[in-house]
């Protein structure tokens, strides 16, 4: 059961590999077997839900030998999320016609990658599915074939290239000062390891999340790329390959880190602030939607990084509650504004104001959850910061928002999109809406995942 | 032997990174081989130990790690693909830009980002500035003399 949605997705992609997919019917081939997947996935979170942690030895091994697979809740959050975006995405793609053979192919190998990730309980297999979704995402960037993405394929593999290499090299530093590959093993004997050693690793493994997420210092690639692929992409890159900074600063960071991530505390908050705000401003000065979205992603994570450097099971319920809002808001957005006609519209000012925080859309519990959490640490200034980057969000979403309904009711109007291509993005804005209107379930669950990831209930 | 192995990784990593910063993809992708090779001694350095090997061991014989070479065989793969893969990719530049040069292509992404400004938002301000003229001109009318 626990191998069933990757079964799914691997020999899916292998199977789409060989079939042409611009031809609709393999494109949609391509959907099922994502949709299969994501109620696989569904499935065993259900399972998880009321059984705990499930874990599984690959190949026949004797626990402690082979490699382990082992999931818990927040695993499944983010392997659900990941499918989710993908699943949307590559349903646009189809519907718009499918430019490339090897896109749908493409989508379920990275699909394979990202449940992988959330799925392994073994820092090197992490590693592995970590590259198969980043090499799908290499030649995803490529989509579309003119001058400008090759030109951001070029500066996202380099950058991308690196920060992969440098989280091999934090691995390879695990693996020496405690001689485990297994993370609970790894966790059981991180508080003996010497504290230089440990804070180096720790470091290292953090730049490289960090680059995979857009961080301020770490973020100078992200607006090239995002605003030279193809929406589609974009919306992938935003909405579930950027969950894999998020995840590893989760399963590394709060799992096999802490004390290191209580003491670099200061460093995250400073970091995150200047996100917030570089980001913001950035996002306010420019005009075409794609660039101040991608701003407003850099500007995003830094929300994400403040949450992480509170920590305790509040403060990882609000990192997860937000990345999960913050994928669905981009991927919203991402496909909304490369859609034109009514729908897409309405989409778009809904994750418009799902970015802003304004109820009953589902942004508004995220910003919720970090207010509340700023509160109850009792730090005024970042109450006042978090306003203020949610201000200018709402100022930067409102002039995105104009600019896009003057530029559909001008004189060079672009031509209204097809119904269902506009469907897709609307469908997930509804989701939006009912995620705000009906929270507690999805915040029940992520307390939950949270409290067995701080408390030590379960793995 | 670590003495060895350190200078080994510390020259790579240093080749590939001033590579890195070269104007010259291909360079560029050199270094980034470079780097690679270095992580990937680095993982056989995180296990050195000298022992027979893992595949029969003997009684009260020390075994080698066979954990790091199975890790730095996958990685060896993997940066092999990825190399391969970025090779690709600076050769669809190539063609598409006669250039692999770093300067041209942010020469060519600055053109493209000034084409990116929506003509339409003059038009928009204008309007709004003469609606906001007219309301004006209105309100000072009604105003009694």
């Amino acid at each position: 059961m626990i191998a069933l949605p990757l079964g799914i997705l691997m020999f899916g992609s292998i199977l789409l590999a060989l079939l042409d997919g611009t031809r609709k019917r393999n494109g949609w081939i391509a959907v099922a077997i994502l949709g299969c997947a994501l109620i696989a996935t569904m499935r065993l979170g259900w399972h998880i839900y009321d059984h705990g942690v499930q874990e599984m030895a690959v190949g026949g091994w004797d626990q402690g030998i082979g490699i382990v697979l082992r999931i818990d809740l927040v695993g499944i959050v983010f392997a659900v999320l990941c499918q989710l975006v993908l699943l949307s995405a590559l349903t646009y793609e189809v519907i718009a016609d499918v430019g490339a053979r090897v896109f749908p192919a493409l989508v379920l190998f990275m699909a394979v990658g990202l449940t992988g990730l959330t799925f392994t309980g073994d820092a090197f297999n992490f590693y592995v599915f970590f590259e198969i979704s980043m090499i799908s995402s290499y030649i995803l960037v490529n989509y579309g074939e003119s001058a400008r993405q090759f030109r951001a394929a070029f500066v996202f593999i380099t950058v991308n290239l690196l920060g992969s290499v440098l989280f091999l090299i934090g691995i390879a530093g695990i693996y020496h000062t405690t001689g485990f590959l297994d993370m609970v093993r790894i966790r059981e004997q991180m508080p003996l390891v010497q504290e230089n050693p440990a804070i180096l690793t720790a470091t290292i493994i953090f730049v490289a999340f960090s680059v995979k997420l857009g961080l301020f210092p770490f973020h100078f690639w992200l607006p090239t790329v995002y605003t030279g692929t193809r929406p589609a992409v974009a919306a992938i890159l935003s909405g579930a390959l950027a969950n894999i900074g998020t995840y590893g600063l989760i399963r590394f960071g709060v799992d096999i880190f802490p004390r290191e991530l209580e003491a670099a505390s200061a460093v995250l908050i400073i970091l995150g602030c200047a996100s917030i705000v570089y980001g913001g401003v950035q996002a306010v000065s420019r005009h075409a939607p794609a660039e101040v979205l991608a701003y407003s992603a850099i500007g995003q994570v830094g929300y994400i990084m403040i949450a992480l450097a509170f920590g305790g099971t509040v403060g990882l319920a609000a990192v997860i509650l937000y990345s999960v809002l913050n994928s669905l808001n981009k991927t919203v957005l991402f496909l909304g504004i490369s859609a034109h006609g009514w729908l897409a519209t309405a989409a778009v000012a809904i994750g418009a104001f799902s970015v802003a925080g304004v109820p009953p859309v589902g942004g508004f519990f995220a910003k919720y959850a970090l207010f509340d959490l700023a509160i109850s640490e009792r730090e005024p200034v970042l109450v006042m910061l978090i306003f203020v980057g949610s201000v200018i969000s709402f100022v930067y979403m409102f002039q995105m928002y104009r600019r896009r309904i003057a530029i559909d009711t001008g004189p060079d109007a672009p031509p209204v999109s097809k119904q269902s291509l506009q469907a897709v993005s609307f469908t997930l804005a509804i989701g939006l809406i009912v995620i705000g209107l009906f929270p507690e379930p999805l915040i029940h669950v992520i307390q939950m995942a949270a409290a067995s990831l701080t408390q030590g209930v379960a793995p | 032997m670590t003495l060895v192995f350190s200078l080994a990784i510390a020259s790579l990593f240093a080749a590939g990174a001033y590579l890195m910063l070269k104007r010259d993809l291909i360079r560029l992708i050199a270094g980034m081989i470079m780097i690679g090779n270095a992580a990937n001694l680095f993982i056989m350095a995180s296990a050195l130990r000298r022992g027979t090997a893992a595949i029969l061991p003997h009684d009260g014989d020390d075994m080698a790690d066979p954990l790091t070479q199975a890790m730095v065989l996958t990685a060896i793969v993997i940066s092999f693909a990825t190399a391969a893969l970025a090779l690709v990719v600076v050769y669809r530049v190539y063609t598409s830009h006669l250039s692999v040069d770093l300067g041209e292509l942010s020469l060519a992404e600055e053109e493209q980002s000034e084409l990116d400004e929506p003509r339409s938002e003059d038009i928009v301000e204008t309007e709004i500035e003469e609606e906001v003229e007219a309301m004006i001109d209105e309100a000072l009318a009604e105003v009694p003399t």
